[in-house]
């Protein structure tokens, strides 16, 4: 555990070397690390603290107040919209298969309120790339990891 | 009718989105041009001459909000550009900067130099990655033809990380400012004392492109569309129970059924193709009953007879099939769990409608509800809390729109 923090706190401050030292780079701080690891755990939020001077506390508050850095096994996340647009074309449904899809695969399927994609309702995504019109076999096709869901 | 392009840019337009091409087919290197060889003032100006109002749901009269920032004291200035659009029903901004991010950037531009900033920031949700690529491309464009960088305006891109709230202008700041992006109590106001206390100048993508197209043309020209008290477009986003869902330019002034019928616009309703209502302006908007839209024009004015408004521009359509308290249920949820939970009567209000609504009180408690949500509208700090209930008292005041 203690090599794991090391490991982390080195790779971190590592990740910040070319992030200028102010607080106001702390969200892009902070997205570094996501992109890294894809969970911002304890021992990343005090490799941040360190290498940014700031305190604890406040890393800890900022992460935790942003729904896409809420994340903690570290899986592959995949957001469906079940908000209102999506919800009516059935992306309850989809989610629920998703579900029983998921389990034992290495993402964690999750609810979204609106993507921004009603148009192209149910709309999904997995941090990256957005599906639209989904349908069961794209979203198997994401929860496989295939590149063109 | 067929679509009003302006923002959007025209159906024939050749020119790849992000391309010098695109600068030129556009008219945005003219813009830049004129706008380059005006004092700040004659910018400002010509601004409010325009008659633009903020498009990202409040209407503010973008000139006069220019002229504050001008006038604010202090030497540092910022610009923001606000495409957080998390809005329900809302996707214009995506579409616009997916089909012209020039426009919304030259926009920033022209904003910056009349307010004499010389660092802006482009706050985009954290969902829209693949249009934060597109705007780092267009940035880079710009940064070719020297307009954008160290030397002229410098131009950040920041990525929100999943937060409705931080679309609230003064929530957005303290996001900047590698905070929790909560609301900030106003006054003061941005305008004075925004990013860092400086003075800020913060607009939706919507209204910058509306200044590039302007800076493209001229005021007569702008004033050609729209309607005397509100000119120009509007981006509407069109979803639900439409045969064409989408976005559609059309002008202020057209009339509201039209959008959901024409042919080249929503094409007619899909579903049952019976109307049961429509929701207007987003999670906070407006239900309006078929007869309201048929009677209603695409501006301010004559929505307000129905209470409503135009808000982010989100047009919703519900078919006869449709539960209204579903809906509303469903907006219920996502303020609590969108609410930052900094005041009271926010955090608890919108937990304790959630409640109610599934305890079927809409209509066994329908006058709790109305207390609760004045209570919300006096006493919350921002916007959400305010208009949280927003949706759910136009139901309230249009009983024979609840059943099933
Ligand atoms: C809860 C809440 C969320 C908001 N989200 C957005 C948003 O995503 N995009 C936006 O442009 N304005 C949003 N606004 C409005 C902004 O506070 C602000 O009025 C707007 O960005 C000003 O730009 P405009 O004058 O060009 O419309 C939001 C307001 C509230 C209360
Ligand atoms: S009204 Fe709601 S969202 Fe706004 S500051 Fe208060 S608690 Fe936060
Ligand atoms: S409701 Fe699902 S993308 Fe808007």
């Amino acid at each position: 555990m203690e090599t794991d923090k090391n490991a982390v706190a080195e790779r971190v401050s590592r990740l910040m070397e070319t992030v200028p030292k102010d607080r106001g780079q702390l969200l892009p701080a902070l997205w570094r690390v996501f992109e890294e690891y894809q969970r911002i755990g304890p021992e990343m939020i005090e490799a941040v603290s360190n290498a940014m001077n700031i305190p604890y506390a406040e890393v800890f508050g900022v992460a935790s107040f942003y729904a896409l850095f809420d994340n903690a096994a570290g899986h592959r996340p995949i957001y469906v919209c079940t908000d209102v647009l999506c919800a009516l074309k059935g992306s309850e449904d989809l989610l629920a298969v998703g579900e029983d899809a998921a389990q034992g695969a290495a993402v964690a399927l999750k609810e979204s309120p609106c993507l921004g994609h009603c148009d192209g309702a149910p709309a999904m995504f997995d941090g990256h790339r957005t599906v639209r019109n989904a349908t069961r076999a794209s979203l198997m096709a994401m929860i496989r990891g295939e590149s063109h869901a | 009718m067929p679509e009003t392009r302006r923002l959007l840019p025209a159906l024939h337009t050749r020119s790849e989105p992000v391309s010098r091409e695109r600068l030129t087919e556009r008219g945005f290197d003219r813009a830049m041009e004129r706008m380059l060889s005006m004092q700040p003032e004659d910018i400002i100006a010509e601004v409010k001459a325009s008659g633009i109002k903020g498009r990202g749901g409040a209407a503010f009269p973008t000139g006069i909000k220019w002229a504050g920032v001008h006038a604010a004291a202090g030497g540092t200035r910022y610009v923001v550009m606000n495409a957080d659009e998390s809005e329900l029903g809302t996707f214009k901004d995506r579409v616009l900067l997916e089909q012209d991010p020039l426009g919304a950037l030259v926009g920033v531009l022209i904003a910056a130099h009349a307010v004499r900033a010389r660092k802006a920031y482009c706050y985009i949700r954290g969902e829209y990655r693949e249009v934060e690529q597109r705007l780092a491309a267009a940035l880079t464009i710009l940064a070719e033809c020297g307009w954008v960088g160290p030397d002229a305006v410098d131009v950040e891109i920041r990525r929100g990380a999943g937060a409705y709230i931080a679309g609230e202008e003064t929530a957005l700041l303290n996001s900047i400012e590698g905070k929790r992006a909560e609301p900030r109590v106003k006054p003061p106001f941005p305008t004075n004392h925004g990013l860092w206390g400086a003075p800020t100048l913060i607009q939706n993508v919507e209204t910058m492109a509306n200044v590039a197209v302007l800076f493209a043309h001229d005021v007569q020209w702008f004033k050609e569309c729209g309607t005397p008290e509100t000119p120009g477009t509007k981006l509407i986003g069109l979803s639900g129970y439409v045969r064409h869902p989408g976005v559609y330019e059309v002008p202020f002034g057209y009339p509201m059924t039209n959008i959901i019928h024409d042919e080249d616009l929503g094409g007619g309703l899909s579903g049952s193709e019976r109307l049961r209502a429509i929701l207007l302006g987003g999670a906070a908007g407006t239900f309006m009953a078929p007869e309201e839209v048929e009677a209603s024009l695409l501006d301010y004015g004559s929505l307000s007879r129905y209470g409503a408004s135009i808000g982010s521009g989100a047009l919703m359509v519900f078919d006869d099939t449709v539960d209204l308290t579903w809906v509303l249920k469903k907006l219920a949820r996502f303020f609590a769990d969108e609410s930052c939970g900094q005041c009271v009567p926010c955090r608890i209000g919108t937990r304790r409608i959630l409640e109610l609504l599934d305890q079927e009180g809409l209509k066994t408690r329908a006058e709790d509800l109305r207390e609760l949500a004045l209570a919300m509208r006096d006493a919350s700090i921002c916007g959400l809390g305010q208009t949280a209930p927003v949706a759910l008292l136009s139901i309230l005041d249009r009983p024979e729109r609840q059943g099933a």
